[in-house]
């Protein structure tokens, strides 16, 4: 039987066959994280049970990394190699708690929480240990748990409890409440106690009264109508005109400042004139007494004037 | 007293039929050796042998493509479903889709995909070269100088372990795609977390029992039917095809069990 093209079509089937293989072959090795640059995480546990290469490391219920592999340290503990992708490494801080669970049904798990998240971020290589939590068990540590908490009870609950005795004296207690002091008689314990704090408490009463009667009386004569307050606001209107009629004297005084300044500076005028009027006179006086001198000397009937020689 | 008298000739019987049946075994491994050495020299290839190649691989493989993959689709979106409704209702979602491709993918496909090829290529090709043997064609062709191993059997044997490897292939990725369909629906969100469930279920280990076993499958899909039907003596079509077709079971499932041991134990 011939067939039409079968070169074409027995290469297309080939190359289909190749394609589908490398295609695999690639989303395989893109599925196992090989393509992915990562950073190791060493999870130091006391025992790996569980644990299985591949597995993943979980945070908020999100893979973020994968088992790589299981080795026995040198310290006899369990040491898990974890690769973390770079793009989710921003999620393990220097605080974060990885745990290690295994659960009644299903894988064990590895988890991670990161409480602050502004913490700084996980190293390369670094070295944490695991918290390990197992549901089966837990159930030893429950009973246990369970078994001491029965104990308890039972002794609180035994009749010479502490409990009990407590329970005895809020049973009296609450009598004395219902009694004819009540709350006073349960506090004081005595009837003569409660009686002074009651007389206390009446005094107190008819002392608020009589307060309060004063400070109505002072109410009264501070603000009633021949109180002291309307007579103060009365002074205030008169002080209030009696400081006008300053204000305005003391314009007045203000004026005749001035004018005695002027005064003032007219005497000074005068007083320079004074001054070359004096001059004047004195220089008249001189002329005169010069005259009379003159006079004096050319005056036939003047006295003699003697010339005395030594 | 008949009983007692059959009893001594009994136990030879067996033991020539058991000898029989470890002659016919051998005679299948010494046809894979010779074959494989005859499919890596390259001087089996000729232009004339290609053609025939070419030819049987058109002819065993494209008619079954569409309707293989139509089928095995078929099966591995009834059986997803089914797992992931029940994981549903027990809370166990988490663990449906590793389930899922380690059934559908790692352990149903490449059988299916083996077994379809033995029904649907390699036993009729057993059957035919069986008939060839016996009308004399293969002697005929020796004494002609060609050799009926080149000539006959290893266009066969080439076209049908490509058959089991193509549809194997095409079936798990259309698997691997209608199990995401199935669990998740028309959305790319949880691509990145199937990815890494299918990077987890496909662990180094897994990958090398797989690869075995795909190989192991086509070559025990081709050997066995075309071995059978060269060096036993049978008398019929139907006898060669059914004897292959035992043989061929048998084989198919202990390389299963080998493949189980391997992976999980």
């Amino acid at each position: 039987m011939a067939i039409a093209h079968l070169g074409l079509k027995a290469g297309a089937l080939i190359v289909v066959l190749v394609a589908l293989m490398a295609a695999s072959v690639v989303y395989l090795l893109y599925a196992r994280g090989v393509f992915e640059a990562t950073q190791r995480l060493v999870l130091v546990a006391d025992d790996s049970e569980g644990v299985v290469v591949g597995m993943d490391l979980t945070f908020a219920g999100f893979p973020i990394g994968r088992v790589r592999s299981l080795e026995l340290g040198e310290d006899g503990k369990a040491h898990i190699n974890v690769d973390v992708p770079k793009k989710d490494a921003h999620w393990l801080k220097q605080s974060s708690v990885f745990t290690l669970v295994r659960g009644l049904v299903g894988n064990t798990n590895i988890r991670a929480f990161s409480g602050i998240l502004t913490d700084p971020p996980l190293p390369d290589g670094a070295v944490r240990t695991v918290l390990r939590g197992d549901s089966t068990d837990e159930i030893p540590k429950l009973v246990a748990a369970a078994k001491e908490l029965v104990a308890n009870i039972t002794a609180l609950s035994a009749a010479d409890s502490s409990l009990a005795q407590t329970l005895a004296n809020l049973q009296s207690a609450s009598a004395k409440l219902n009694g004819q002091r009540g709350l006073l008689g349960m506090l004081f314990g005595n009837e003569r106690d409660a009686q002074r704090v009651v007389t206390a408490l009446e005094r107190a009463n008819a002392l608020l009264a009589r307060l309060d009667g004063m400070t109505a009386k002072a109410d009264t004569q501070l603000f009633g109508e021949r109180g002291v307050l309307p007579e103060v606001r009365d002074t205030i209107v008169q002080l209030k005109a009696l400081l006008g009629e300053t204000s305005a004297s003391l314009k007045k005084v203000d004026a005749i400042l001035d004018d005695a300044q002027a005064i003032a500076g007219n005497a000074k005028a005068a007083t320079t004139d004074l001054g070359a009027l004096r001059t004047e006179v004195e220089a008249n006086l001189r002329k005169i007494e010069h005259m009379v001198d003159e006079l004096n000397r050319k005056w036939p009937f003047a006295r003699e004037v003697e010339i005395k020689l030594p | 007293m008949s009983a007692h008298a059959t009893r001594p000739g009994a136990l030879p019987l067996l033991a020539r039929d058991f000898a029989r049946w470890l002659l016919g075994w051998w005679r299948i491994v010494e046809f894979g050796a010779v074959i494989g050495v005859i499919a890596l020299s390259p001087g089996s290839y000729s232009s004339g042998r290609r053609r025939a190649i070419a030819r049987h691989m058109v002819l065993d493989t494209a008619p079954v493509l569409v309707w293989f993959t139509l089928l095995s689709s078929l099966i591995c979106m009834v059986i997803a479903r089914i797992v992931v409704v029940t994981a549903l209702s027990y809370g166990l979602t988490q663990y449906a889709l590793e389930m899922l491709v380690r059934v559908l993918v790692i352990e149903l496909i490449p059988l299916t995909a083996a077994l379809f090829v033995a029904v649907r290529c390699t036993i009729p090709h057993g059957a035919e070269v069986a008939v060839l043997r016996q009308r004399g064609t293969l002697r005929a062709l020796h004494e002609r100088g060609i050799d009926p191993m080149r000539h006959e059997v290893l266009p066969r044997v080439v076209a049908g372990m490509f058959s089991v490897a193509l549809l194997a292939m095409l079936a798990g990725v259309v698997a691997l795609v209608l199990a995401y369909l199935v669990t998740y629906g028309f959305t790319t969100w949880a691509l990145a977390g199937y990815t890494r469930t299918v990077g987890r279920v496909f662990d180094p280990t897994t990958v090398v029992v797989f690869q075995l076993k795909a190989l192991m499958f086509s070559l025990a899909v081709v050997l066995v039917p075309l071995g059978s039907a060269l060096y036993d003596a049978t008398r019929s079509r139907i006898s060669a095809e059914v004897r292959g077709l035992v043989r061929l079971f048998a084989l198919l499932l202990l390389i299963e069990a080998a493949s189980l041991v391997g992976n999980y134990v």
